[in-house]
């Protein structure tokens, strides 16, 4: 047998697709990403501590920025309070703020509408929008519909999709 | 300078062949040639030859004697060139079964393209029944006449129109009197209901009168509608055209129409059936056709043979020309050969725990029957045997990309026809993960508008439990077309 990692359905062997969900059943060091794990430490207690937050250029109107950490990118967050954070597609009737899907949003598992943040006065607040597969600070899972508050450098991970937020 | 043929070559058939097979070759080469029924000048020596042929190879001594007097056989064909490209270099031995693909692709030899493209002998069979009324109707007269003038000196045509009942509009003959002609086509008016057997049978009957197996004989049947009661005859029919070296395409126009239906009755004689969405298109689908029948350099390409016990054929598909899935039987119709393309098609093969006994495993052994307008003796068959060395353990190598490609662009559609079989068996919930996937795939290839179209028809499976008889078609041929080779990247 040959069991998809995407649907757990098993297939024959010698099948090169899943039948189920068409799912590549080769074995290609493509499949899965990588994600640069060295680069945290895990800490006594399992609690993952970030690394030092970069220093941004100044930027005016920025309450906020995302550090993609994957690609080193950064998103700065200015001209409204909240921003919804998740992948695009064709056809779908509301889209988020920020589309991340030119950050391989898909593969990591970020769902079309995943996670808002927003600011409140000087607070600046993550929820989860019930994504498929999880948002995490700093290693944790958020409860779904709840705020949870960001602080500076905290490390959120959309599914397997890592940003760092920096508050300015 | 060519020798004078031989008797194997005068019937089409190898130097190994058996008594059955000479046989069957004979009474085929005899249907076709005979002098009742035989028009081109010269055939009447070639059905002499043929006779003689027989009557020295059915005789086992006569045969023995000829053979002895024979040059050593030459090379296998050198028309078609067969390519075979299997999933893995080996079978595993294990206790369950597995799967091995095998994509056989055959490509003209570079010679062959230089022939002279064949002249056509093909009739429109044209639906004409009330749901044709207004602007469909007239842009089918319109198609109609483009692809009339696109007729040239040396190719006949000819036009039915059909509803209940069936009329030539114009004979089978070469489009000389253009006026009067077109003038016939402008006057067809719908009226009636749907009944293709009539249509065919007509168109058939036209298509025989100017039957010559050195044109590509063909039948081009254009519906908007369901046929009631008559699907049985009409394959019927489908089949007697195959064995007299007739094609059938069929074009369903709008949703109104059975596509398994048209794909079976095409399917019959190696071709399928296509979508046209909107009337305007039909021009275009009916010129490239017309150029598509024109650049046919084999026009019959049959896969004879058997399978090995314990081993059977899950799915056979044809990628090229014309995607569609291929019924594989003792006798598998492949489909034709286009010139700059070639035919390629890919095979699953299950295969069970006990046929892994011997190694070499012999998938499946037999000829490849070829049949060219250019030519009114069939060439020599192709032998071709698939086998495989049983292993203990598998290979790590990875599958060949063709095979990889070809599959990830099958999967699409094979998801498809998945859920279109768990809605019938009422597998709602399982034939709408399926959608979604596929929709999740087609996004990742970048064909949002069909994603689209799956997405749309997953919300309408969960409400109405069905498909929508457009999303449905839209889907099938839609996923079908992405097995094309995107344009440009044709081998020359």
């Amino acid at each position: 047998m040959n069991i998809c990692s995407k649907c757990l359905c098993p297939n024959p062997v010698g099948a090169l697709f899943c039948a189920e969900c068409g799912a590549s059943l080769i074995p290609t060091e493509l499949t899965t990403q990588s994600f640069r794990t060295d680069r945290f430490d895990a800490s006594a207690d399992g609690a993952i501590v970030s690394p030092p937050p970069i220093t941004l250029p100044h930027r005016d109107q920025a309450w906020a920025s995302l550090h993609l950490i994957e690609s080193g990118h950064i998103l700065p967050l200015a001209d409204r309070n909240d921003y919804t954070l998740g992948r695009y597609t064709e056809g779908q009737p509301i889209l988020p703020d920020i589309d991340l899907s030119p950050y391989q949003a898909y593969a990591a598992g970020v769902s079309r509408l995943h996670a808002l943040i927003k600011r409140e006065g000087k607070r600046v607040i993550i929820v989860d929008l019930g994504s498929s597969n999880g948002t995490y600070v700093n290693g944790k899972r958020l409860t779904t519909r709840t705020e949870h508050l960001l602080n500076h450098g905290d490390i959120i991970a959309l599914g397997k999709l890592k940003l760092q937020i920096l508050l300015h | 300078m060519n020798p004078r043929p031989d008797f194997y070559a005068i019937l089409g058939i190898s130097r190994d062949a058996t008594p059955e097979e000479i046989r069957r070759a004979y009474v085929e080469a005899a249907r076709r040639l005979h002098p009742d029924k035989n028009v081109a000048p010269g055939e009447t020596e070639l059905f002499l030859e043929i006779q003689q042929a027989y009557e020295t190879l059915s005789d086992p001594k006569r045969r023995k004697a000829y053979d002895a007097t024979l040059p050593p056989a030459e090379s296998t064909s050198s028309i078609l060139t067969p390519e075979v490209i299997f999933s893995r270099p080996q079978l595993v031995r294990l206790n369950e079964p597995q799967l091995i693909y095998v994509l056989l692709t055959l490509r003209p030899s570079p010679e062959q393209l230089s022939l002279p493209l064949p002249a056509l002998n093909v009739c429109l069979v044209l639906d004409r029944s009330t749901s044709m009324k207004g602007v469909k109707i007239d842009l089918l007269k319109a198609a109609t006449i483009q692809f009339l003038r696109s007729a040239r000196p040396e190719d006949i045509v000819s036009v039915v129109a059909f509803s209940d009942r069936a009329e030539v509009i114009i004979p089978a003959s070469y489009y000389r009197d253009r006026l009067r002609l077109e003038t016939l086509v402008r006057n067809i008016q719908p009226s009636g209901a749907t009944e293709i057997f009539q249509g065919l049978q007509t168109g058939l009957a036209e298509v025989q009168r100017a039957y010559n197996n050195q044109r590509i004989n063909h039948i081009i049947l254009l519906t908007d509608g369901y046929t009631y009661g008559d699907e049985q005859a009409c394959l019927n029919l489908a089949e007697e055209a195959m064995r007299n070296g007739i094609g059938i395409s069929a074009f369903g126009l709008g949703t109104e129409w059975n596509d398994i239906f048209l794909d079976q009755l095409a399917g019959r004689t190696g071709n399928t059936s296509a979508y046209i969405a909107h009337p305007k298109d039909i021009q275009k689908f009916l010129l490239e056709k017309f150029k598509e029948l024109t650049n046919i350099l084999c026009d019959e390409v049959v896969l004879m043979g058997e399978l090995s016990q314990g081993v059977q054929v899950n799915y056979a598909f044809r990628l090229q020309p014309q995607p569609g899935p291929i019924p594989f039987h003792h006798t598998t119709a492949l489909g034709t050969v286009i010139r700059s393309e070639g035919l390629s098609v890919l095979f699953e093969f299950l295969i069970h725990p006990s046929a892994l006994n011997s190694s070499p495993l012999t998938l499946w052994s037999g000829r490849i029957r070829i049949s060219m307008a250019s030519q009114p003796i069939p060439p020599p068959p192709i032998p071709l045997r698939l086998e495989r060395l049983v292993e203990e353990d598998a290979s790590p190598e990875p599958p060949p990309p063709a095979i990889v490609q070809a599959l990830s662009r099958l999967m699409l559609y094979r998801l498809y026809e998945q859920a279109r079989q768990d809605i019938q068996a009422g597998h709602h919930e399982r034939a709408t993960r399926l959608l979604k996937s596929l929709a999740e795939h087609l996004i990742r290839q970048d064909q949002h508008q069909l994603a689209h179209t799956v997405l749309l028809e997953a919300e309408h499976l969960q409400r109405k439990r069905t498909f929508s008889l457009t999303g449905e078609k839209e889907i099938k041929y839609g996923t079908r077309a992405l097995l094309l080779p995107p344009p440009g990247s044709k081998q020359t």
